[in-house]
């Protein structure tokens, strides 16, 4: 199979999202799964949903690309002859957990610490600077260029099988993703020449497909339709965990919560990795090919180590990792989870906190999903089903290709599909996974839209100036959950101006936030004052996010530059 | 750059279809049929089906659903909207309708329907205090204080069976409570039909009494009903309160759209 390894580089000015409203969706969108590990496709054939297999065929394909001399190779085309092959530098992967963040990230500073390729962390709030071994030469690339290049290898495989062009994809993501990850995932697409038609929280794939099967099973029986399920979803994979609640009937899911950590199998293989090798930071801090080599061989052997432990209780660990350094140990499950107890306690508590926020009470839960590799892990397994009360897990989905199968329904779906037989009469009402909201009341962040608002969502708040004949006032948008602002993470900021001389306290500046269904971000501000009809100066609407990765250093140069003069109190808030 | 929305029902909404109507729902319903009229509106609406024209009218049904989903939200919306429900006449509301104008006075204006006969004098002088209930035929108030006083006293001089009273604040919701026609327990085919006490004000006081007596006796029981009674004025005030508010909100509603129609 041949492949053309044409991508564009879209420049940062280039605005993908332009399209995404205007194309009157004009065919059946893929449905893509990039996991941190694995990769999947599948697409709705006309009658059911079909995962596309590649040349070996395999449905799912491990995740990465490898920089050669000539054009690189992603996970889709690509055959290893060992897994070694993929550790040794020349190979880029876990670019999931990468994109879209910044050096002083702790996930970042992780990475870099641990994967064979370069990550190179100045930790002063920049991109990371990555690198691949070419020829024992490290040669520079980006997350985004990474996944333009697998994502320009799918298409073609897609193209191929489907014997169509494809351009429309539904991809989906993990909750914890922030509106910076979206769109430099959309940045990617952009790169591979496809449109992004939705980017879907992962449990939000689940939660259609999981629909389409309530939908089925009562149409078999006949039993009465308008029965109501609730549902637990929890999905673990290898970069990221998700929790969602839903509601079920008639076809339709509705999410009544939606929570999201960054934390995965990568975790629990760093964790052990570590613990075989306490000194391992040290020990490839070097970064020569010898090192590197030795960091293939545990890591490989790790993972092995960890698959075994969810079927044995107990695995012999036997590696050599040159220069006299001989790793010989037993590990049993209860020194596997003792060392990870952090990641399952972390696991539990998103759980807790999706309960709490959706309120739905525990005895209520008809049904617990689980979806992702890491699922398989007795301990994972046991967190969930404990803190939920039940024995069963629902069998009807597979933990492996759930959110592609949920995707390329989406995709049928947004294309403006209809199935005769009713299999598309669906729906997910999604919720949003973190709040957003402005910087206002001295340094406190004011959420406008709160976490777990169903979109499309519109929410305003009130706000006036917090000086006396003040005359401009900025306004800085953040998304996150945490109270101090600084914590979350800034989208954009723009001025508002014009605002007529006024005692502090008294001119009106409504801040508006729209999220559509296509998550789309748009941030409206206008000037109004008391008594008036009309706003002063035009409005000024603002797509988010505007702010480019180095927020971190961009909220120190506003805070720098103009301090508080240009602040806003919360006047008044439209009860929740 | 398509940004048109669905801007008819939009308007409409605003032009008096309230959020039980948008859902189509009754005004009783419980949490179960509005959440299955939601979801029913929602596939057929929703921007993933609809496509991008259908997100004004998602975010129409998402706001309604989300306050009459809540109780205290649907309570504070219901007493809100008060006034458009007085239309209807028979709709078994479980307090008081009339709005008011401007701040709380110690007393309130009553019509006592059973006495009416519907002559409209009332209306006549006061048409923005006093509507006429087509359906039962009889005049009612409301909006509190929505003339000026002298027409007011015009119209409550110009009645001729004098059945315009002015009562104590605290007595009105229950006083219009009791106002409106309830449908009577019927044995067999006998008895069926509406009524109303005989003398309203009678029955005001007696269930004030029964709600006094109730209270000293239990705890649980002063709870349930007679602070219900009293919420329902705290919901209305509160509704009287963001009255300038909405009126706000719609504005920068308008707004939005102004700017959309500029953008096109």
């Amino acid at each position: 199979m041949s492949q053309e390894q044409v991508y564009t580089v879209a420049s940062d000015s280039d605005t993908a999202e332009d399209e995404r409203s205007s194309a009157p969706f004009p065919e059946i969108a893929i449905g893509v799964d990039i996991g941190t590990s694995q990769c999947s496709l599948a697409v709705w054939n006309g009658s059911q949903v079909e995962l596309i297999r590649n040349t070996r065929n395999q449905k799912l394909m491990k995740s990465y690309v490898t920089f050669r001399d000539e054009s690189p190779v992603g996970g889709v085309t690509n055959q290893l002859s060992h897994e070694y092959e993929m550790l040794s530098g020349a190979s880029v992967f876990n670019m999931k957990r990468l994109i879209g963040r910044i050096d002083t990230d702790p996930v970042v500073s992780q990475a870099s610490k641990t994967l064979p390729f370069l990550i190179q962390t100045l930790g002063i709030g920049v991109k990371p600077f990555i690198a691949a071994l070419v020829n024992n030469m490290w040669r520079s690339t980006t997350p985004e260029e990474v996944f333009a290049i697998y994502l320009v290898e799918l298409k073609s495989l897609a193209q191929l099988r489907l014997k169509r062009p494809v351009r429309n994809i539904v991809l989906t993501v993990p909750a914890a993703f922030s509106r910076f990850q979206l769109t430099r995932i959309t940045r990617a697409c952009a790169m591979a020449g496809l449109h992004v038609l939705r980017l879907m929280p992962e449990p939000a794939a689940v939660a259609l497909l999981y629909a389409q099967q309530q939908q089925q099973q009562n149409q078999q029986s006949l039993s009465d339709s308008g029965s109501e399920k609730i549902a637990l979803i929890f999905n673990m994979g290898a970069g990221y965990t998700d929790v969602a609640i839903i509601a079920t009937a008639g076809g339709v899911s509705q999410m009544k919560g939606l929570a999201g950590t960054t934390i995965g199998g990568e975790d629990l293989l760093q964790n052990t990795m570590h613990y075989l090798l306490p000194d391992m930071d040290n020990f490839f801090a070097s970064r020569g090919v010898h090192e590197i080599k030795s960091m293939g061989v545990l890591r490989v052997a790790t993972q092995d180590a960890i698959h075994k432990l969810s079927s044995q209780s107990k695995v012999q660990i036997d590696v050599d990792l040159g220069n006299g350094i001989n790793i010989s140990k037993i590990i049993d499950l209860e020194e596997f989870e003792e060392v990870n107890k952090d990641v399952f306690q972390k696991c539990g508590s998103l759980i807790t906190r999706c309960l709490n926020d959706s309120k739905v009470k525990i005895e209520h839960i008809d049904d617990v999903i689980l979806v992702g590799g890491c699922t398989n892990i007795p301990k994972v397994k046991n967190t969930v089903m404990s803190i939920c009360k039940k024995t069963e897990i629902y069998s009807g989905i597979n933990p492996l290709e759930a959110a592609v199968r949920g995707a390329a329904l989406e995709g049928a779906l947004a294309g403006g599909v209809t199935d005769p037989m009713g299999n598309l009469d669906l729906l997910t009402i999604q919720v949003n996974s973190h709040s957003i909201g402005i910087r206002a009341d001295k340094d406190s962040f004011v959420p406008i839209i709160p976490r777990n608002t169903t979109m499309p969502a519109r929410r305003e708040v009130v706000f006036t100036t917090a000086h006396d004949h003040q005359r401009e006032a900025l306004i800085v948008v953040y998304e996150g959950d945490e109270e101090a602002v600084e914590k979350n993470h800034m989208l954009g900021y723009f001025k508002v101006v014009g605002i007529p001389l006024a005692s502090r306290g008294v001119p009106e500046i409504n801040v508006c936030m729209d999220i559509d269904a296509s998550n789309m971000l748009r941030v409206m501000a206008a000037v109004v004052m008391p008594g008036g009809e009309n706003p002063v100066v035009p409005p000024v609407e603002v797509r988010m996010p505007t702010a480019d990765d180095g927020h971190g250093l961009c909220a120190d140069v506003l805070n720098r530059s103009f301090g508080a003069t240009m602040d806003l109190v919360t006047l008044r808030n439209k009860a929740a | 750059m398509s940004r048109c929305c669905m801007r008819s029902p939009a308007k409409k909404t605003r032009n008096g279809q309230n959020y039980y109507e948008l859902l189509g729902v009754s005004v009783d319903s419980n949490s179960k049929e509005i959440k299955e009229s939601y979801r029913k509106l929602q596939k057929k609406y929703h921007p993933d089906i609809a496509g991008q024209k259908g997100h004004e009218h998602t975010l129409l049904l998402n706001e309604a659903y989300h306050v009459l989903m809540k109780d205290n939200l649907r309570k504070d919306y219901d007493a809100s909207i008060g006034h458009v429900r007085v239309g209807f006449g028979g709709d078994a509301l479980d307090m008081g309708h009339s709005s008011w104008n401007g701040p709380f006075r110690p007393h309130a204006l009553f019509v006592d329907e059973k006495a009416c006969i519907g002559c409209r004098e009332c209306v006549h002088n006061a048409r923005n205090t006093f509507i006429m209930d087509e359906i039962v035929g009889c005049a009612r108030v409301n909006v509190q204080f929505g003339d000026d006083d002298t027409s007011i006293e015009v119209a409550v001089e110009s009645c001729p069976m004098d059945c315009i009273h002015w009562v104590e604040k605290e007595e009105l919701a229950i006083l219009e409570y009791f106002n409106i026609p309830r449908p009577k327990q019927g044995h067999g085919v006998f008895n069926q039909g509406w009524e109303r006490p005989q003398n309203v004000f009678m029955a005001a006081k007696t269930f004030q009494k029964q709600q006094q007596q109730a209270q000293s006796e239990s705890q649980s029981q002063h709870k349930t009903a007679r602070c219900d009674v009293e919420q329902e004025t705290e919901a209305q005030a509160k509704a009287r309160e963001s009255a300038s508010f909405k009126l706000k909100m719609e504005r920068f509603s308008g707004l939005w759209e102004w700017v959309n129609n500029i953008s096109q």
